[in-house]
This record gives structure tokens, C-alpha cells and sequence, in this order.
């Protein structure tokens, strides 16, 4: 069964003179259970892929379903609650909220869902513990490293169980040793959870880690040749 | 908690962090205050005043009257005294017998026109040992005759009765016993004699043109005014303090409600650094904002996070503003401390008077107006784009 299926999708973005488009037509279609990488060269739209296909953004043309559902069809709050329950994002430079201790912030999306805050804080800290960090919950974000952040990001992103996972360039701003924990650590959690991976990255070593790699130009999005043994979709 | 009050109390307490937004949220807090702290004055003021007003009128203004509803003059006196007497919280009960005439002082040489009316039943004792009859006169009538108590004056009446000679007007000699301090709303007549002699100088030697009572507590007057008219029938007009004062009543109401919307004014003032102060916030967040987003987050419930956050400066903005205005008018009220000149008006210092429904009114108003300044802001929080608030937070 297809987890993704973009298809024929235009992104313009508002610049400060003309209108800058991304990319046009550009269509694109995944397996359920995959883990796959999106390489490319910076500004080609890797990132606005990844946000349309999680429903934080939308195309001037195109259609995105996820698992079979179109995304278009849902409401506002229909959407929201999509992601919710079946996307998790993790971002280049983790978001996590500087305000919230690493705990709440990975209790935040149960929160969301209308959990009490004991519960959610159960669960945030059991999956806090199963990124090594059952330590590090009471700290802030600022308290905390790099890869640590990113790990706190991780398990925010995971906290409702999610189909989906979304990560853009989750290793882009670590040194090497953190990246390849971070990614040791993704690549543990997709098959432990049996999710589809989506992964966007610049570094070729970490992507042939991946099941599926696709690189992203001007032309559109193509699946790249096989690196290694692994592909299977 | 709900996930809306949780984000907007940490944002609130994480504001205090920052500088910029610390100082604008404290000028938000700071300016509500202030203008509840100056429209609960201001009221307290204005309150403090107009109860004395109502007092007076209550004091000089007959809680009750009952006059006939066609002619001049009460058809059953009687009756009428039967159902004030039976009345639970009267008091006091009698005709009023009034009527117009001319002052003279003994001489003759100072002559004004005169209402004069029966003094009520424990006015003042009658000089029963002197020929002339015992009266009060108002300050005014009195300062105008030259006259002091003591003083002996002339009462000629509007009314006439037949003599040999043909008609001539009735009059009496009264002596002034008690002069009257002049009140600001001063409607009682100038002269008040005893029955007796009322009804000499109008000419009606039984029956009245209306009746009044008074009630030991005023408040109750429309109650009792009912009550009496059930009792009546529609023959009689029974009319209460409020009904006769009722242009003053009016004015008195227009005055505070002009005061509410003007003072108000600094209200809204401090609602739109509101404004300014939930926009900075939603601008400094909206990375946040595009993360919860993209976490699951409700475009209302972002929208809610920064309600709370309106309403959260608006309970405190008042709640300060209620603590510091009451705080003050009370202490300006019990320690008397901006004093009037007693020989000027009639009080010796400027009363303050908070009445809790007031304040009420005021913290609803200062509240919800607080709330609706972050509504703007709040719809914008809920209109963002998730994605395009993450992408340019990069």
C-alpha cells in the first residue's frame, strides 16, 4: 500500500519582487514502511516536500495523500488532527519550545490530543527513556547538547505513535559522531515501530543507511540507483 | 489544565525572561490597572456625592404621597390615613396642607412671596403660652426678612375669607422659633406653620389635597407604593420619593453614566497596548506557533493560547486596578482627606462612596475589554501557516 503519493505538485512562495517558484509538477509516490532519503542541492525544495506531504503547507497545484487520504479533503481542524495522530516532524535545528523543560516538550502532542498532564508526562518520559535520555527530562532545551536536542525532537515526534515520520536534515546542524547517533537512533526507532521514514539529508554516507533514496532537482524527483542491499520497496 | 492554558501561563511566565516583552506586558498590566483604579475613584466619587444627593432627597421629600388622580382634593382622607396607618415601615403619616402668600417682617417693610405649608407632626413644639404661632422658615426667606429666631412675622395667605367689608386675605402673625439650613436641592417651602394654621391660611378647615408618609427606610417606598395603590383603587395617585424626584434622579444616573464612558476611555487605552503586546508575542513565537502546528495543534486552539494570554493580563490588570482604586477611596473617605470649606457646601470634605456592583461593572468591563483587544492578534496566531512559520524561523 502507498504511505505517500504526491502528485503533479506546484509550490510558489511570495518573494520580495516576483514570486519564487520551487518546484512545478513535481510528483512522487512511497511505499508504506519505507525509509527513505531526499537528496538534493539546497534551495531545490526538500524541505517544502517534506512540509507538504505533513499538511503544514500547501500546494498551488498538486494533490497529497497520505495513507490514502487526501489532504485537500480535510478541514483545518480535520488536518490538525491528521498530524496528531499520524505525522511526526522532526526539524534541522529541533524547535523544541525554550520554555518547556524536555519532558513537556514530548508531552506537548498528547497534550494536543486533550491527555491530562500526568498521563501525558508518563508517557512522555517512558519514550524519553527509550532515547537514553530518562536523565534530561527536567532540563530545557538550552540545558541540553545538540544531539540531545535532537534526540528530545525525536521523541516529540514519535510521542503519539505516528505512521509517518518527517525529518529534515535531522543531522545537518550535529558534528559526526552526534549525526550518526541521531540517525542510529531514527533508523532503530523506524523498524522497532514499523513506521514510514521520510529523510532529507545532504550527507550521501547516512542516506545509503536508507532503504530508498530519491534525489530532488530542478527536473523533479527521481529515485537514485541502488547503494546498497537494502532497498526493498 | 487544558493544553491552551498551560502554553499561554508559560509563555506569561517566561516573558519575564525577556526584556522587551516583560517591559510591554508589565505597561499592559500597569495601564489596565490604572484605569480601573481611576474609574472605581472616579465612581467612588461621583457615588459619594449622589448618595448624599439621595439622602437629601429622601430627608426633605416625603416618601410617599397620595394625592387624588382627577380634582384637588382627596375624596376619603380618611381611607387614605386608614391604609398609610395599617402600612408595615411608616412612620409617619399626615395631610399636607399648603398653600401660596406673601412674608412681611413685623414692620412691613420687606414683603416676599411665600409657599408655606403645615409642618409635619414632630416639627417643632408650639409655644403654647405665646399668641403667635410658632414657624419654621427656610435660610433664604429668613437671610431676605432679616429675621432670626425670635423674630415675629407677618403670613398674609392667597386665600380670602368673607368679612363685613367684603372679601379680605387671611393672615397671621408667627414667630420664627428654627431657621432652616437651605439644602442644595432645597424644595420645601419657605414657611412651615403648624395645622392648625395651614388650614387657617388656606381656607380648609378638614380634608388635604394629598397625604404623605414617611418610611423608615426609604428604600422600601415602592414596595409600599404598591401596596397602596392596591388598597386605593385607581381614585388616588400614589406617588413615591424617586417618582418625585424623578428629572433628578435622571440627571444624576446620565452624570455617572457619562463619567463611566469617559473615564473609561483609559481602559481601552491600555487595551491597545494589549493589542501590541499580544502582537509582539505572537511575532516572537511564531516559530512555536508553526511547531505546535505541525505537533497537531487546533488553528483555535493557537488562537485560544493567546486569548488566555489577554485574559491572564486582563486579571491581573484589574485585579490590581480594584485593589488600589477601592484601597484609595477608602482612605480618602475615612480619613477625610481632601476637605470641601464647610461654610461653602454642606459637607466638610469630599466623600467617596464605593459600591460593589459599580465595581463590579468595572472589573467585568476592564476584564472583557482586555480579552477582545487579544482577539486580533489571536486570529492571527490561528490564521499562520504552520509550514511558512517554521521555514523562515530557520
Amino acid at each position: 500500500m502507498l504511505a505517500l503519493r504526491a502528485s503533479h505538485l506546484s509550490k510558489t512562495y511570495a518573494g520580495e519582487g516576483a514570486p519564487v517558484t520551487v518546484f512545478s509538477d513535481l510528483s512522487f509516490e512511497l511505499v508504506e514502511g519505507s525509509f527513505a532519503a531526499v537528496m538534493g542541492p539546497s534551495g531545490v525544495g526538500k524541505s517544502t516536500l517534506l512540509h507538504l506531504l505533513g499538511g503544514i503547507d500547501w500546494p498551488e497545484e498538486g494533490r497529497v495523500e497520505v495513507f490514502g487520504q487526501p489532504l485537500s479533503e480535510l478541514s483545518p481542524r480535520e488536518r490538525a488532527r491528521f498530524r496528531n495522530e499520524r505525522i511526526g516532524f522532526v526539524f534541522q535545528f529541533h524547535h523544541l519550545l525554550p520554555e518547556f523543560t524536555a519532558e513537556e516538550n514530548v508531552s506537548l502532542p498528547h497534550r494536543i490530543a486533550g491527555l491530562s498532564a500526568e498521563e501525558s508526562l508518563r508517557r512522555a518520559r517512558d519514550l524519553l527513556s527509550r532515547v537514553g535520555l530518562s536523565d534530561r527530562g527536567g532540563h530545557r532545551p538550552r540545558a541540553l547538547s545538540g544531539g540531545e536536542q535532537q534526540r528530545v525532537a525525536i521523541a516529540r515526534a514519535l510521542a503519539r505513535g505516528p505512521s509517518l515520520l518527517l525529518a529534515d536534515e535531522p543531522t545537518g546542524n550535529l558534528d559526526a559522531e552526534a549525526a550518526a547517533n541521531v540517525f542510529d537512533l531514527i533508523e532503530s526507532l523506524h523498524r522497532e515501530r514499523a513506521m514510514t521514514t521520510v529523510l532529507v539529508t545532504h550527507n550521501p554516507d547516512l542516506a545509503k543507511r536508507c532503504d530508498k533514496i530519491f534525489t530532488m532537482s530542478q527536473e523533479g524527483i527521481v529515485p537514485s540507483a541502488r547503494f546498497s542491499g537494502r532497498e526493498r520497496g | 489544565m487544558t493544553f491552551e492554558s498551560f502554553v499561554a501561563f508559560r509563555y506569561l511566565a517566561a516573558s519575564r525572561r525577556s526584556a522587551h516583552v516583560a517591559l510591554i506586558s508589565t505597561i499592559s498590566v500597569l495601564g489596565l490597572a490604572v484605569g480601573v483604579a481611576a474609574l472605581i475613584i472616579s465612581l467612588a466619587l461621583l457615588s459619594g456625592f449622589q448618595d448624599r444627593i439621595r439622602l437629601q432627597m429622601a430627608e426633605r421629600t416625603p416618601h410617599l404621597t397620595v394625592s387624588p388622580a382627577r380634582g384637588d382634593r382627596l375624596a376619603d382622607p380618611d381611607a387614605v390615613r386608614k391604609v398609610l396607618e395599617a402600612l408595615p415601615g411608616v412612620v409617619e403619616d399626615a395631610p399636607a396642607i399648603e398653600g401660596r402668600g406673601w412674608l412681611a417682617d413685623a414692620r412691613g417693610g420687606t414683603i416676599l412671596p411665600v409657599r408655606y405649608r403645615n409642618l409635619p407632626p414632630d416639627g417643632i413644639a408650639p409655644a403654647s403660652s405665646e399668641a403667635a404661632v410658632p414657624a419654621r422658615i427656610s435660610g433664604a426667606a429668613a437671610a431676605r426678612l432679616d429675621a432670626r429666631a425670635g423674630s415675629l412675622l407677618r403670613v398674609v395667605s392667597s386665600h380670602t375669607r368673607l368679612s363685613p367689608i367684603g372679601p379680605i386675605p387671611i393672615e397671621t402673625i408667627v414667630r420664627v422659633v428654627q431657621v432652616r439650613r437651605s439644602g442644595a436641592l432645597e424644595k420645601a417651602p419657605e414657611l412651615e406653620v403648624p395645622e392648625a394654621t395651614a388650614r387657617l391660611l388656606t381656607g380648609m378647615p378638614t380634608g388635604a389635597r394629598r397625604y404623605e408618609a414617611r418610611l423608615a427606610d426609604p428604600e422600601s417606598a415602592e414596595l409600599a407604593a404598591r401596596r397602596v395603590a392596591a388598597a386605593l383603587g385607581p381614585a388616588y395617585r400614589t406617588q413615591t420619593w424617586r417618582d418625585l424626584n424623578a428629572p433628578l434622579g435622571f440627571a444624576l444616573r446620565l452624570e455617572k453614566a457619562v463619567i463611566f464612558a469617559t473615564v473609561a476611555l483609559v481602559i481601552v487605552v491600555a487595551a491597545l497596548n494589549i493589542v501590541s503586546n499580544i502582537a509582539l508575542l505572537v511575532v516572537e513565537k511564531k516559530r512555536d506557533l508553526g511547531v505546535l502546528s505541525s505537533l497537531g495543534a487546533q488553528p483555535r486552539s493557537l488562537a485560544r493560547v493567546y486569548l488566555t494570554l489577554g485574559a491572564s493580563i486582563g486579571a491581573l490588570g484589574t485585579a490590581g486596578g480594584i485593589l488600589v482604586g477601592v484601597a484609595v477611596a477608602e482612605l480618602l473617605d475615612r480619613f477625610r482627606l481632601v476637605p470641601l470649606p464647610a461654610d461653602v457646601y454642606l459637607i466638610s470634605h469630599v466623600p467617596f462612596a464605593v459600591h460593589p456592583g459599580e465595581v463590579a461593572l468595572v472589573a467585568v468591563f476592564a476584564f472583557a475589554t482586555a480579552v477582545a483587544a487579544a482577539l486580533l492578534p489571536a486570529r492571527a496566531a490561528a490564521r499562520l501557516a504552520p509550514g511558512e512559520a517554521v521555514r523562515l524561523s530557520r
